[in-house]
């Protein structure tokens, strides 16, 4: 058992460090390592069309993520809320945008879009349509973490909040948003990894004036694997590990919370 | 409190439900639901001389997807289909067998470790998916070790890589979807009860016996939880099979992607599409059941 556990991690973490290696490689090989150098970064913080897209994909990923943070909390709160409630159809409607694979999701968003671009001459192909876009497939995640925190808290709490005489206002600013806190964080984190990681939907809802860091890459890789991309992809990659170790941080504080 | 409302509450608790759920529910209604349903029609429109759908409806596109072109009947369509079918099913089986140990092993171990452990599983999903397909792209690469290993033993011949190829692809999907059978089924290992493992042996049944009667039914949600996470994106990944499968290894996505590209058949593309919103529907139904059979914890399936 700890054999296979040992193997899969091997496995996970590979692909991910031989990406990392490679961009320190002096040469322009993925077959083998020369020497460590840092010219691939070089390069890549001296191409402006890099810039530019790194910048476009900030863009986004905060954006989409702060709108997708206060609706999906809204949402996991309602669900838990009404929980006693027929609410099949919602649940439906929160796994619908989680397991649709993202080409349909994609593309069905890409016709939807250029249809209302010409009917309305709003909603032209760009930021703003991928923004849309990614705030639909990250509020549902965002609402099942916010729906699973609550689920984990005694229920008794809400009754303390009304034997107090905590208004509906008090309470969810009492008792509520301080208890959501570390969940709502993690959501908000969870939602920008989640930007950053999504490839499909943004490459069919954006627009020529909108290319982000993962479109950069993939036009680039048509042409071959490069040590520039290796490079790119490290510092995507390190901004991943970064929202994980914060997440974690955040789990551990609560968990201590919770003990003491 | 929330029961007491639920009770008592009458319209004003529907609207209490309305207000937080509606900007979520109106999002994802118009952004998301609206397209899926305009692109369903497209599929039963005529390709107009630009690749744009135009009336009057017909069912060409269902016919053209089915293999009848201006040149007569050819099955490369089907093959597609089948091919994607092939590659999920493979990668679904092989994602159980190695999710399955790996989630009893992190079920096993001290309680502080876990959310650690789920979380070393889970990370690398949140690094882009085409950096992930780069990483092994530079693993199956010629003149790597892989590759050198791969020659070595008669698998492929010297200096070509192990990508592209169906191989690759296959490793790609259960490299891209491990996480997805893991969180689920951890969820249910860490709620098993283990008196139904003892009953058995006090039976007197083998280890086996014993995983079959006393471990195996009681995991099945979460076993079909994880195959529809699973299974449905596979079928329908884009990303993976184009850049690890390369032009001799088309997979459905890719068929529906280059029709609202470069060949330019929205019709078509649609029909094509339409296979995966049906299987997506099919799956969300499988998961409302199993969500009432898991109750109130359907959420830990993130």
């Amino acid at each position: 058992m700890r054999v296979i556990w040992y193997a899969v991690l091997v496995m996970l973490y590979a692909p991910l460090a031989v990406v990392v290696l490679y961009s320190f490689n002096s040469v322009n090989s993925s077959a083998e390592f020369v020497d460590v150098s840092l010219r691939w970064y070089r390069a890549l913080f001296a191409d402006d069309s890099i810039l530019s897209a790194a910048w476009n994909s900030a863009v986004l990923a905060l954006v989409s993520s702060v709108i997708a943070t206060a609706v999906g909390t809204a949402m996991g709160y309602g669900l838990y809320a009404h929980r006693d409630r027929r609410l099949g159809w919602l649940i439906a409607l929160i796994y619908l945008p989680i397991i649709m694979p993202d080409i349909v999701y994609g593309i069905a968003q890409l016709s939807f879009f250029s249809r209302l671009a010409s009917a309305t001459g709003a909603f032209d192909l760009g930021l703003g349509t991928m923004i849309i876009a990614h705030v639909s497939f990250q509020a549902p995640f965002v609402a099942l973490l916010v729906y699973s925190r609550l689920v984990g808290l005694d229920p008794r709490l809400f009754d303390a909040c009304s034997d107090l005489y905590a208004g509906a206002w008090q309470r969810a600013r009492f008792f509520i948003l301080p208890t959501l806190q570390p969940a709502i964080v993690a959501g908000f984190f969870l939602a920008l990894t989640l930007s950053i990681d999504d490839f499909v939907i943004s490459y069919f809802t954006s627009g020529p004036e909108s290319v982000t860091l993962p479109i950069f890459i993939w036009s680039a890789i048509k042409r071959g694997v490069s040590p520039e991309i290796n490079a790119i992809a490290t510092l995507m990659i390190g901004t991943v590990f970064a929202a994980a170790a914060i997440t974690l941080a955040f789990q551990y504080v609560r968990a201590r919370r919770i003990a003491s | 409190m929330a029961k007491a409302r639920a009770r008592t509450g009458g319209w004003s608790a529907i609207w209490h439900l309305l207000g937080l759920v509606a900007p979520g529910v109106i999002w994802i209604v118009v952004f998301l639901v609206a397209p899926a349903a305009y692109l369903m029609t497209i599929a039963f429109m005529t390709n107009g001389s630009y690749g744009l759908p135009e009336m009057p409806l017909t069912l060409a596109a269902f016919k053209q997807l089915a293999g009848y072109g201006f040149l007569g009947w050819s099955p490369a369509n089907l093959y597609v289909v089948g091919r994607t079918l092939a590659q999920t099913v493979l990668a679904t089986a092989a994602v159980i067998l190695i999710a399955y140990p790996v989630a009893f092993y992190i079920s096993r171990a001290p309680a502080r470790l876990r959310p650690l452990m789920l979380l070393l599983v889970v990370v690398p999903s949140w690094t882009n998916q085409v950096i992930r397909a780069i990483g092994w792209m530079n693993i199956l690469a010629p003149g790597t070790p892989m590759a050198d290993l791969a020659a070595a033993l008669g698998f492929i011949s010297p200096h070509l890589g192990l990508y592209p190829s169906q191989f690759a692809v296959a490793l790609g999907l259960v490299y891209n979807f491990l996480p997805f059978m893991v969180l689920p089924l951890y969820a249910v290992f860490e709620r098993l009860d283990t008196a139904q493992i003892d009953a058995a042996r006090d039976l007197g049944a083998g280890t086996w016996d014993a995983f079959r009667h006393g471990v195996l039914p009681q995991t099945l949600p979460g076993l079909a939880a994880g195959t529809v996470l699973v299974a449905i994106p596979a079928f329908g990944m884009y990303v993976i099979p184009e850049l690890l499968g390369g032009g001799k290894n088309l997979m459905l996505g890719s068929l529906v992607a280059r029709q609202f590209a470069a060949a330019s058949n929205w019709p078509f593309g649609a029909a094509a599409a339409l296979i995966m919103i049906v299987a997506t529907l099919v799956g969300l139904m499988v998961l409302r059941r199993l969500g009432r059979r898991l109750g109130g914890d359907s959420g830990v399936m993130l």
